[in-house]
């Protein structure tokens, strides 16, 4: 679309894109494996989910190293600028997303050695949630690299629907503490992993939100460039 | 007068020598208006020489135009029929940028084939193998596969993806679903592992007792009534296990049920509520809405099997204070029996797989309750043999539906 006198500084922007997207498949495969692993009886994959999380720290690290390393060495301006803006943003939420799902991992940890209780129900509500939330995650990073801001828009939408399963869940555990107290720990366990889900769905609709804001930029640049096709499709 | 004469020669020639070039001319810019634009301006007739040389251009350009078409056409169908091939097909060039991908490859990957070309393969086939199987191939070009697990809504599938090289740089991706393959696989070891399991787990239990007795302070009064009665239970759960596996096997081998034995199925209802009764022990209220659909031809039998497995399955998994209703009634000319309760449903995703043998949504509680782990493949190969066909509805947490829907023509 638009390219530097250096070449360099492309083949790094590109770098950047491309370790973005790949810290993103880490994290939707540690949220599979976790959503896989609650309520189930593979403790292998629960001790499997927790031990990654650390390459997913490690990527975060990384991935803001080279941010400041081209914010330093070729003082980007517009669109560059708010590229690289966008994606440090996007690298803090796909970490948090990581800390949620080793949170939800150590949830699963403890329903594992604990029992269930009587919380199934609810435990395979999360689990139906928490796939709608990996397809909202796996859409946001498609939309990312497609710098669609349309697809980042319905993800933002969809986003209502999790917070509302995340309360329905809640209302009904609040019911299962009060009719019997002895639930009350488990039933805390479980609203804690509700919980992350509920945040891992905010945190892809963050990165939604900075999705519009490459595409926006890049809308802006083509009218300043006069592009007009590009900018009469862009404009839908 | 001579003079005169050469004059008005000279003059005429000048005039037809005029004419002549003219003529050339035009035929001349005739010629390269063609040269530029073929299709606009067509070529003239052409007189002398030129008719010649514009008859041969337009003949060597319809024999071109012909091989070209026939070349397109060639090209169109070779891609029609890479379209339609059920594998998922994508050209990579070599940065490993998609090029260009076929419908099936689109749904695979969920990928869209207009705006996707041009776009890194890893940035949006993001799984750790694709990485992996992508790097490897780029450090050495030669034909490698691997196993890609793919798909969203709750809906998994295993793909078997193979890169290959191409032309002179470009990289071949094909895509083949091996979803059924894998659960095949794994169904056939499942199973036997699974049956070798469920009979040695009641097999411990009892040798474990039994070493009691054997030992030098074998129990007694008590005590040995009660390793007596759990002994009694381990062997009756075998039992009930190698029953359901005889079932299922004489159900496999046998041929068609028989048609003229007629079967009383509010009567068979009715025997079923009161065994149902007395598995619940109480802590349920067990009805039969509907009997109306009268009597049915088919094996008595296996019937009996199929429909008692659904109920009994209602008892065991549903809450005490839980309400089982049963209804025999024609729909849409089909005899259907349906249950209803209000247990504990069974999640989405769980219910394409529950006919499999010992399929489980949670294994340790369907041993708790009872199960064999074959009722509903009981269930599923006796509706198969009477050509009707089951239907399961639930929601999690609220309870379930099972619908037998049987062929019109086996109303007795």
């Amino acid at each position: 679309m638009h390219e530097h006198i250096f070449k360099r500084f492309d083949a790094e922007l590109d770098d950047i894109r491309a370790r973005i997207t790949q810290m993103g498949g880490l994290v939707e495969e540690q949220m599979r494996a976790a959503m896989t692993a609650l309520g189930g009886e593979d403790r292998e994959l629960i001790e499997l989910v927790i031990a990654r999380d650390a390459g997913v720290d490690q990527m975060e690290l990384s991935i803001d190293a080279a941010c400041a390393h081209i914010i330093a060495r070729r003082q980007p301006t517009a669109i560059d600028l708010r590229m690289i803006m966008a994606v440090s943003k996007i690298v803090t939420d796909l970490e948090r997303i990581g800390d949620e799902v080793k949170k939800i991992a150590k949830g699963a940890r403890k329903i594992f050695e604990q029992g269930m209780g009587g919380c199934l129900t609810q435990v395979t509500e999360i689990r139906y949630v928490g796939e709608r939330v990996l397809d909202m995650l796996h859409d946001v990073l498609d939309a990312f690299v497609r710098v669609d801001a349309d697809a980042a828009l319905a993800i933002i939408r969809r986003d209502k629907e999790v917070d509302e399963s995340f309360r329905s869940i809640v209302r009904q555990l609040v019911t299962f503490m009060m009719e019997d107290p002895r639930t009350i720990s488990t039933a805390l366990d479980i609203i804690f992993i509700a919980r992350s889900v509920e945040r891992i769905g905010d945190h892809t609709k963050n990165i939604a939100r900075d999705v519009i804001f490459i595409a926006k930029g890049e809308d802006v640049r083509h009218t300043v460039l006069g592009k007009q096709g590009m900018e009469g499709e862009n404009a839908q | 007068m001579n003079a005169a004469a050469l004059a008005l020669l000279l003059l005429a020639l000048a005039g037809a020598l005029a004419i002549a070039l003219a003529l050339q001319i035009r035929q001349r810019n005739a010629l390269r208006d063609w040269l530029i634009a073929p299709d606009l301006h067509p070529l003239p007739d052409g007189r002398g020489v030129w008719y010649e040389i514009f008859s041969r251009l337009r003949k060597t350009r319809k024999q071109e135009q012909l091989r070209r078409a026939e070349l397109g056409n060639a090209l169109e169908r070779f891609r029609l029929a890479v379209q339609s091939l059920p594998e998922g097909v994508m050209l990579l060039d070599t940065q490993m940028h998609i090029e260009w991908l076929n419908d099936a490859a689109c749904r695979q990957f969920a990928l869209d084939a207009v705006r996707d070309p041009g776009t890194l393969a890893v940035q949006l086939i993001r799984q750790s193998e694709f990485r992996q199987l992508i790097d490897s191939y780029r450090a050495r070009p030669v034909k490698q596969s691997t196993l890609l697990r793919a798909g969203s809504n709750g809906e998994e599938r295993v793909l078997s993806v193979t890169l290959l090289p191409f032309a002179a740089t470009g990289t071949l991706l094909v895509a083949t679903d091996v979803t059924e393959q894998v659960r095949s696989e794994l169904g056939q070891r499942d199973f036997i592992a699974n049956v070798s399991h469920e009979l040695r787990t009641p097999l411990t239990v009892i040798t474990g007792f039994l070493e009691q007795f054997n030992g030098d302070d074998p129990p007694t009064g008590e005590m040995a009534r009660r390793f007596h009665r759990l002994m009694a239970e381990q062997a009756e759960r075998m039992n009930r296990l190698i029953a359901d596996l005889l079932t299922l096997s004489s159900l496999e081998s046998s041929g068609q049920p028989p048609r003229d034995e007629v079967i009383d199925v509010p009567a068979l209802l009715e025997t079923l509520r009161n065994e149902a009764l007395a598995l619940s022990a109480g802590r349920h209220a067990i009805d039969i809405t509907d009997s109306s659909a009268g009597k049915l031809r088919g094996s008595a039998d296996e019937l009996r099997s199929a429909f008692g497995n659904l109920v009994f399955n209602a008892v065991r998994y549903t809450p005490a204070g839980g309400k089982i209703t049963m209804a025999w009634r024609l729909i849409d000319g089909q005899p259907t029996f349906a249950v209803t309760d209000t247990g504990i449903g069974i999640p989405p995703e769980h219910i394409p797989r529950l006919t499999e043998r010992f399929y489980r949504v949670d294994k340790g509680r369907s041993t708790a309750v009872g199960g064999t782990g074959l009722g509903l493949a009981i269930v599923k190969h006796v509706l198969v043999r009477h050509g009707g066909m089951l239907k399961i509805d639930s929601v999690p947490g609220k309870g379930s539906i099972f619908t037998v829907a049987l062929p019109a023509d086996r109303r007795a």
